[in-house]
């Protein structure tokens, strides 16, 4: 299991005239209809089974870009991404979640979008249930969830699909301190199972504490891959 | 062709189950639920038979009723506008999946699309009545139905990969589409016989796949002569270029789906 990006860029297309009342008086006066916007700029980086990752940059700087295109969601515009393992994307919790299903129809139409078979749904279904604490309400439509006990469900299905690479995006800031620190305790012992975790927060102590690793991104520059406190210190200069 | 079943295949317990959401989740929270499935095609029809057959009266061959051959063209044109507006729009109530998650987005397109075969199935019980009730007596061709229906689900396919792609990009797509639809309507032989059609109009005809396609479903269920074997060999190879097309330059978009949802 590994990730490796080899001069990655990514570029989108900004299309800044959505519609046609827009765009026929800018193509009038000569103007290009958008513009390329570089959110990922020559990314190298060479990630080894065992890695925990924190990703660190401000607001905008290409995180999530740089998750996205680890997930396969997205495809670079230059260079070579490689991806060996099964990922488990937990970008968003309950990315896939219907409001009308039960939490029961919910988890096994989260599980096979994952790309879970039903049987190995059934396998762990007790586990996503009881680590979620939804037992009692695994038969009612999600929309009557709060959204504590949505998210809960979220994680609870993302963690107990199979998986070597797992992709966060600030997704401990959610949930009661007790749910945090379940989830907390998980991550530690995905960590200690050797898996690859991505991990992008704001919160530094948590990166420095969890990761061994830490990337700077800034404006879709790779300033610094290496040791963690490193990243951390020069995220703080920035 | 191939990477697309190899897809489904990889895929099915996916596709079931995005396809159950979809049936599932549409008539939540209504007293009659799954039975406007069947009701609004029946009025839909009602209305349209009432119209012309009482007001414009239109001459329909097979010796039937005109609400029973009305119904029969109905249908499938239902299937066919349903399925590709659902569709098209599943690509941009899917967007929480396609920015998160991969995998092939083929599968949201044909789950959008089972569905809606889901709900042609329901609606033609009522057809099967009116057969019944009427005594119409059905050709032996019959069993070439399925088949038809199938080339149409695939230039159905075809063209949601390519209108769905499209309209990630401007949503003039969606709208656009109901103004074709309803030209295309009248241009196809629903509420109408194809025999109306004046000669040196026919070619129009022949070259709109979903006419034949309709005009041979009719066939098989009704008898009346031959199959035009010559049309529907057109209508067979334009709906598979149609599928094939339609799945490559959706193939070829895909990657940028989730930069422009």
């Amino acid at each position: 299991m590994k990730i490796i990006f080899e001069n990655v860029t990514k570029h989108f297309f900004k299309q800044e005239d959505r519609t046609l009342k827009e765009l026929i008086p800018s193509l009038l006066k000569g103007l290009k209809p958008g513009e390329f916007i570089n959110a990922l700029k020559d990314i190298n980086l060479n990630i080894q089974k065992g890695d925990t990752v924190g990703v660190l940059g401000r607001n905008g700087a290409g995180k999530s870009t740089f998750l996205k295109v680890i997930a396969g969601v997205t495809k670079p515009t230059k260079g070579k991404v490689i991806v060996e393992g099964k990922i488990a994307p937990l970008i968003e919790l309950g990315a896939g979640f219907h409001p009308q299903l039960t939490g029961r129809e919910n988890i096994y139409l989260n599980g096979s979008i994952f790309g879970l078979s039903k049987k190995e749904i059934d396998e762990v279904f007790d586990d996503i249930v009881a680590f979620a604490d939804l037992k009692k309400f695994i038969d009612t439509p999600v929309k009557h969830y709060s959204s504590g006990m949505y998210m809960r469900l979220g994680f609870s299905v993302a963690v107990h699909v199979p998986f070597d690479i797992l992709l966060t995006d600030e997704i401990l800031a959610v949930g009661d301190t007790e749910f945090q620190e379940k989830c907390i305790k998980k991550m530690i012992s995905f960590k200690k199972e050797g898996k690859i975790i991505i991990f992008v927060s704001h919160a530094l102590e948590t990166v420095a504490a969890f990761c061994n690793k830490g990337l700077l991104i800034d404006k879709g520059n790779q300033i610094f891959y290496g040791d963690v406190k490193e990243a951390i210190n020069r995220y703080k200069n920035l | 062709m191939f990477t697309f079943f190899r897809n489904l295949y990889v895929h099915r317990y996916l596709l079931y189950n995005l396809t159950a959401r979809e049936i599932k989740s549409r008539y939540k929270q209504s007293i009659l639920g799954y039975f406007w499935v069947i009701l609004n095609p029946l009025f839909q029809m009602l209305v349209l038979a009432f119209v012309f057959s009482f007001f414009i009266k239109i001459p329909v061959a097979f010796n039937i009723p005109y609400s029973v051959f009305l119904y029969s063209g109905l249908l499938s044109w239902n299937l066919f506008v349903y399925s590709i507006t659902s569709a098209t729009n599943s690509l941009i109530e899917n967007e929480a999946l396609i920015k998160k998650v991969y995998f092939p987005r083929e599968i949201i397109i044909v789950s959008s699309v089972v569905a809606k075969i889901y709900d042609f199935l329901l609606a033609s019980t009522v057809f099967l009545g009116f057969l019944f009730y009427y005594h119409v007596n059905i050709s032996s061709l019959v069993i070439l139905y399925p088949v038809i229906l199938i080339v149409q689900i695939f230039f159905s396919l075809g063209l949601s990969f390519i209108l769905s792609a499209f309209n990630l990009f401007y949503r003039d797509v969606q709208y656009l589409m109901n103004s074709i639809f309803l030209v295309w309507f009248y241009l196809t032989p629903i509420l109408y016989p194809i025999e109306l059609v004046p000669e040196k109009y026919k070619f129009v005809y022949q070259l709109n796949p979903m006419s034949v396609l309709i005009n041979a479903q009719r066939r098989t269920i009704f008898g009346g002569g031959d199959l035009n074997y010559t049309s529907l060999f057109i209508a067979i190879i334009l709906s598979l270029v149609v599928f094939q097309i339609g799945y490559m330059i959706f193939k070829k978009l895909e990657g940028l789906f989730a930069d422009v949802v």
